[in-house]
């Protein structure tokens, strides 16, 4: 079942044209990610399902129904742009976010109390936000966005700013709620989140919707057969072009397209005669290449 | 509905635990306190006690009767300093040596003063008076009374008149003054009624600047906390501005309310107080609110805050800090500061056809109208046509303000200009 379908949206800021005739579907209990490079139009995108702003033109879909403002209580929505009301005691805060989500009071402030058990935040609920690290007010907001226990979880940027610690502890919950049947949304630019994550993608710049599917399909699209390598000395064979088709090379480490008729075992050969290798993998492309790849040549479907 | 309730409980709790509405809440009836009971308490500390004065009369007939006076004076009004006088014989010969010495008596405190009655008193209506200090005016003033008394006294007498029968002659009328409404005329105290109606416009002219900026204050807190997308996309742009602004004009009503209290509470306490040391005032009526003024007082504030906070919090949504509200303030409240100035003019002839015309204006009209209400009885059509102006106003105002707003709270940087406005109440 599709939670969210948005089909043919424009929106535009005089003469920005942020989003420009985009079409996606996102389906019920996976974790879609969101993806693009900075101004592609994600945020006016997520905007407009949460109907902080209305579309030009297009329809949009949640939950089957056309957009309506008692849907927004379905939803949990994380802003890419952090914010708390500093004063506040971090309970009040949290059950004052459940509570404009429709939750009552009483259970807005058990729901609290649980979730912030559940972040390892207990002990700094009758804190003031303004006490609170970075880190711990950030895990609060995700705390806000997901204590109503929404269907449809929108997270803008969720792990940017957190420790590893918190980006594992983040990453369960989201699994867990996954596995509970919910559905989550998420923009990032950590490639490497997406392919550990996501179920789904879709990447759009310039407003327009480059590249839609699952991860797996998606990759499979373009092409197996990368040679991943972990080196060290002086790789001059990576700007051999009868060899490397395409390259993103690290340093120590090297993401490589192998040309045409070239097999995995002739870029060992080569690499073995002028580095140390200490990893071979052939491997499926990565997210990281798909997306610079599909940005750069801004083609899509290659 | 539930919703904008949630809103309004936050605004209102968040508002009312703030240092500074605690201050304020509780601090300014204690200043009311203050200056209402410190003059009561100083009076009985600062008066004067027993004075010891000296004189010295050249004309040989001051000092028995100045005497006299001042006893009676003393017989009755026990509270009023005492001044103990005794009188020096001297002639002009030891003059000097005799002032010498009373200025020794004086510097070293048995004596609080000496005066010296010149034989040409009648005539030149002059005598000398030596203190250490002689810019404690209520003792000069006393002082120069009783004498100013005596030496009429004797003045009349030299003429044949008895000054008994001159001072009741003389004694000065007053007007007793009668409020008139449409229930009759009723007695009331001019200047308490004056001072009650200005007091009461000061209070909406205060409260509507004040909370207007309370507004304000806390639409910039959303958006510079970046409270304001998570806001949105759970509550519409409308509820949140709603919630908002009910919510701080109940901290308002509260902070207004415990006010207010505290006035009655002193002003009756006062004049029973007043009522009982100064018995002229024995048959002064209790100046009465009419039970309309204070309806009109009601009314009157809650539109104004309305009317005004929703510009405010248009204006705080086109802002992106603390810093900027000086500047974006003004255009709401120039209109309150013209409508407070112009309450003068209005003062001087309620029912003229400018008050008329100034009073029904909207944005005039929470001060002007208001002022005219406590001011005398207005009649009823006028005061109907207010309210529906006002509440047209509003509807158009919260119309327009909630588009600017809408768009304002989600935008950051520059300030936008006059045909941006424009533009974003026409298409938003």
């Amino acid at each position: 079942m599709e939670i969210l379908k948005i089909e043919a949206v424009n929106k535009s800021f005089g003469e920005v044209q942020a989003v420009r005739d985009l079409s996606l579907k996102v389906n019920q209990g996976r974790i879609f990610g969101f993806i693009g490079p900075n101004g592609a139009g994600k945020t006016t995108t997520i905007r407009m399902v949460m109907q902080i702003l209305l579309p030009d033109s297009g329809r949009i879909e949640i939950f089957g129904k056309q957009l309506e403002p008692g849907l927004t209580n379905r939803i949990g929505y994380l802003p890419e742009e952090r914010g708390l009301y500093k004063k506040m005691k971090v309970l009040d805060q949290v059950a004052f976010l459940g509570e404009i989500k429709g939750l009552a009071h009483a259970a807005a402030v058990s729901e609290a109390r649980k979730w912030l058990e559940r972040v390892e935040l207990a002990d700094w609920a009758g804190k003031k936000i303004e006490e609170l690290s970075k880190g711990m007010q950030q895990k609060i907001q995700f705390v806000g966005a997901v204590l109503h226990q929404p269907e449809l979880l929108i997270l803008d940027e969720p792990f940017s700013g957190l420790d590893p610690v918190n980006t594992n502890l983040l990453k369960d919950i989201l699994l867990g709620l996954k596995s509970s049947g919910a559905t989550v949304i998420f923009s990032t630019h950590q490639m490497d989140q997406v392919e550990k994550l996501c179920d789904a993608i879709c990447l759009i710049d310039h407003g327009r919707n480059l590249l839609e599917g699952g991860l797996s399909e998606v990759k499979a699209r373009f092409g197996k057969g990368r040679v991943h390598l972990r080196y060290e000395g002086k790789a001059d064979f990576l700007q051999n072009r009868s060899l490397v088709a395409e390259c993103n090379d690290y340093g120590k480490f090297v993401e490589i397209k192998p040309a045409a008729k070239v097999t995995p075992q002739d870029i060992l050969k080569a690499a073995a005669r002028e580095v140390t290798v200490t990893h071979f993998e052939i491997a499926e492309p990565s997210m990281n290449e798909i997306f610079i790849q599909v940005v750069q040549s801004k083609g899509g479907q290659a | 509905m539930k919703k904008i309730w949630v809103i309004i409980k936050r605004e209102y709790l968040a508002l009312v635990k703030t240092r500074g509405f605690l201050i304020g809440t509780f601090l300014v009836p204690l200043l009311i306190l203050i200056l209402a009971f410190l003059p009561a308490v100083f009076m009985n500390v600062g008066t004067e006690g027993e004075k010891t004065i000296a004189v010295i009369d050249f004309t040989r007939r001051l000092y028995m009767p100045l005497q006299h006076y001042l006893a009676e004076m003393q017989a009755e009004n026990p509270d009023q300093s005492v001044y103990r006088i005794q009188e020096i014989l001297t002639d002009s010969s030891a003059m000097e040596s005799q002032k010498a010495a009373l200025n020794a008596q004086v510097l070293s405190g048995s004596l609080d003063a000496f005066l010296i009655f010149p034989e040409d008193i009648f005539e030149n209506n002059q005598f000398e008076l030596y203190a250490k200090n002689i810019s404690n005016f209520q003792f000069n003033e006393t002082l120069a009374g009783r004498v100013t008394r005596v030496v009429s006294g004797l003045r009349l007498r030299e003429i044949g008149l008895d000054p008994e029968l001159v001072q009741k002659m003389n004694r000065s009328v007053r007007p007793k003054t009668y409020k008139v409404d449409r229930r009759g005329a009723k007695e009331e105290s001019g200047e308490i009624t004056f001072g009650i109606s200005y007091i009461m416009v000061f209070m909406i002219y205060l409260a509507l600047i004040f909370y207007g900026v309370f507004v304000m204050r806390g639409v910039i807190e959303d958006k510079n906390s970046r409270m304001a997308e998570i806001l949105l996309s759970s509550v519409r742009p409308h509820q949140l501005m709603a919630g908002k602004i009910l919510g701080i004009g109940a901290t308002g009503m509260t902070q207004l309310g415990i006010w207010g209290f505290t006035l009655l509470l002193v002003s009756t306490y006062g004049l029973i107080m007043i009522r009982q040391f100064v018995p002229a005032v024995e048959k002064m009526p209790f100046p009465t609110i009419s039970i309309w003024v204070i309806v009109g007082f009601i009314v009157f504030f809650l539109m104004g805050f309305f009317l005004y906070s929703t510009i405010y919090a248009a204006l705080g949504s086109m802002g992106n800090s603390e810093s900027e509200m000086q500047n974006l303030q003004w255009p709401a409240m120039s209109f309150i500061v013209v409508a407070f100035m112009l309450m003068f003019a209005v003062i001087k002839n309620p029912d003229g056809p400018m008050a008329v015309a100034l009073s029904l204006f909207p944005f005039f009209s929470p001060i002007l109208m208001f002022l005219r209400i406590s001011l005398h009885a207005v009649p009823f059509y006028q005061v109907l046509l207010c309210i529906v102006l006002c509440l047209v106003t509003l509807a158009g105002m919260v119309w327009i303000t909630g588009r600017i707003y809408r768009v304002g709270i989600l935008m950051y940087g520059k300030r936008p200009s006059l045909p941006e406005l424009m533009k974003w109440i026409r298409y938003s």
